[in-house]
């Protein structure tokens, strides 16, 4: 064991609330761990606007407070957070090596809990209009929408959430609804009711195309019942779902679903030995920030099982 | 180390957290224009980055040449700080 390269008992591919509770957890246990974040600490939540549905905060919490709560948490026991890229992963000699952008570490276990990110919506005008009127983060970008003219395109959780966050800033939202009704919480389209002066909302009404005009978008072109419709908007917030984190897997040899996701068995084991994987990411996940942590916890006592039979297991390496 | 560096950022924004996050594990400092508490420099972030979006980070280096990061991005952020 190299001390230049030492071995750790846990790496997390992610520092959202899985690999964070995970860290709580595996830390408590004395496992040395690393948590590797390229993104926000904290995951989607910490760029939510209001989180209403974790436990333990009656009059919820700003996604970027649970992030920063979360990640205090784990540093306290002694997690390491490194601010670094994963490029790939494998099993070698019994361990695993994950290659990052600052080198290749090595760990007895390794969770992937990279997450989700937001899906776009792959029509004309989306990439050419990108963060200059086309945006995927109103908790980042609405600022500059103050008394301005929104859309929002989606209806989850997501989509009302953020839509209701926006309306401190715009004038008006117009909201793009795909089906008949939204798929958010009923919590969540009370919410939107409740702002029914500056947020109207389009059912049955697809997003065909972002229109700008010298650089700027300038409307939104949709259908409504077989009808072309024209939203005037100076920008678009896009939250139609969700989409796994795992671009970095290619060639990795991780066995993913038909959508993505990560497979694993009843241990959250995938089918690279040590290699585990929770939260989001993983095939049949619930897409919650609770269930996330709650993953994240389960996970991390799995993998102490694994390193605790790692050592009572004579290893042979070929 | 540069010159000086100014971040662009909104009461809100968990990537502008990351950039401050990144730059103080750095030993850098900067100066801060919150957009929220500051509309009126929201011009400013747009003219600098032509992105409607924070963090903008402008790293002003020795030579007065300016750099400007758009976002938390490290593949960026970590070469202009040199």
């Amino acid at each position: 064991m190299s001390e230049n390269n030492p071995v750790h008992d846990v790496i997390t591919i992610g520092a959202g609330p899985t690999a964070l509770s995970a860290a709580i957890y595996t830390t408590r246990e004395d496992l040395d761990t690393v948590l590797l974040e390229k993104g926000v600490i904290g995951g989607l939540a910490s760029i939510t606007d209001w989180v209403d549905n974790y436990p333990g905060f009656p009059d919820g919490v700003a996604g970027l407070e649970l992030g920063e709560r979360l990640q205090k948490q784990a540093e306290r026991f002694g997690a390491k957070i490194e601010l670094a890229e994963v490029t790939g992963i494998h099993p070698k000699k019994g361990l695993v090596e994950v290659e990052t952008t600052d080198g290749i570490k090595r760990a007895k276990t390794v969770l992937i809990a990279t997450g989700s990110d937001y899906k776009r919506l792959g029509i004309t005008g989306e990439d050419e209009y990108y963060a200059r009127g086309v945006h995927f983060c109103a908790t980042c970008d609405g600022a500059f929408y103050r008394d301005k003219k929104l859309v929002v395109v989606g209806g989850g959780n997501s989509a009302a959430q953020e839509a209701v966050f926006l309306t401190r800033y715009a004038t008006h939202i117009d909201m793009l609804v795909r089906g008949p009704k939204m798929r958010a919480s009923e919590v969540l389209q009370n919410e939107v009711k409740k702002h029914a002066g500056k947020i109207t909302v389009h059912y049955n009404t697809s997003t065909d195309e972002i229109v700008g005009q010298e650089g700027k978008v300038v409307s939104v072109k949709s259908t409504h019942n077989n009808k072309s419709v024209n939203f005037p908007t100076d920008g678009v917030f896009v939250f139609i779902g969700l989409k796994p984190n795992t671009g970095f897997l290619a060639g990795s040899g991780i066995e993913l679903d038909e959508i993505g996701l990560i497979k694993t068995d009843t241990k959250l084991q995938t089918n690279l030995p040590g290699v585990f994987c929770a939260g989001d990411v993983r095939s049949g996940a619930t897409m919650q920030i609770a269930s996330a942590a709650g993953e994240g916890a389960t996970a991390a006592l799995l993998m102490r099982e694994y390193i605790d039979h790692l050592a009572r297991t004579p290893q042979v390496h070929t | 180390m540069p010159k000086n560096i100014t971040i662009f950022t909104s009461n809100t924004c968990g990537y502008c957290v990351m950039v401050k996050k990144y730059l103080s594990s750095k030993g850098a400092t900067y100066e801060e224009v919150n957009i929220d508490e500051h509309p009126e420099r929201q011009k400013d972030a747009y003219a600098l980055s032509g992105q409607l979006a924070v963090p903008v980070t402008v790293v002003t280096k020795q030579d007065d040449s300016q750099q400007v990061v758009v976002g938390y991005n490290l593949a960026q952020l970590a070469p202009a700080l040199t």
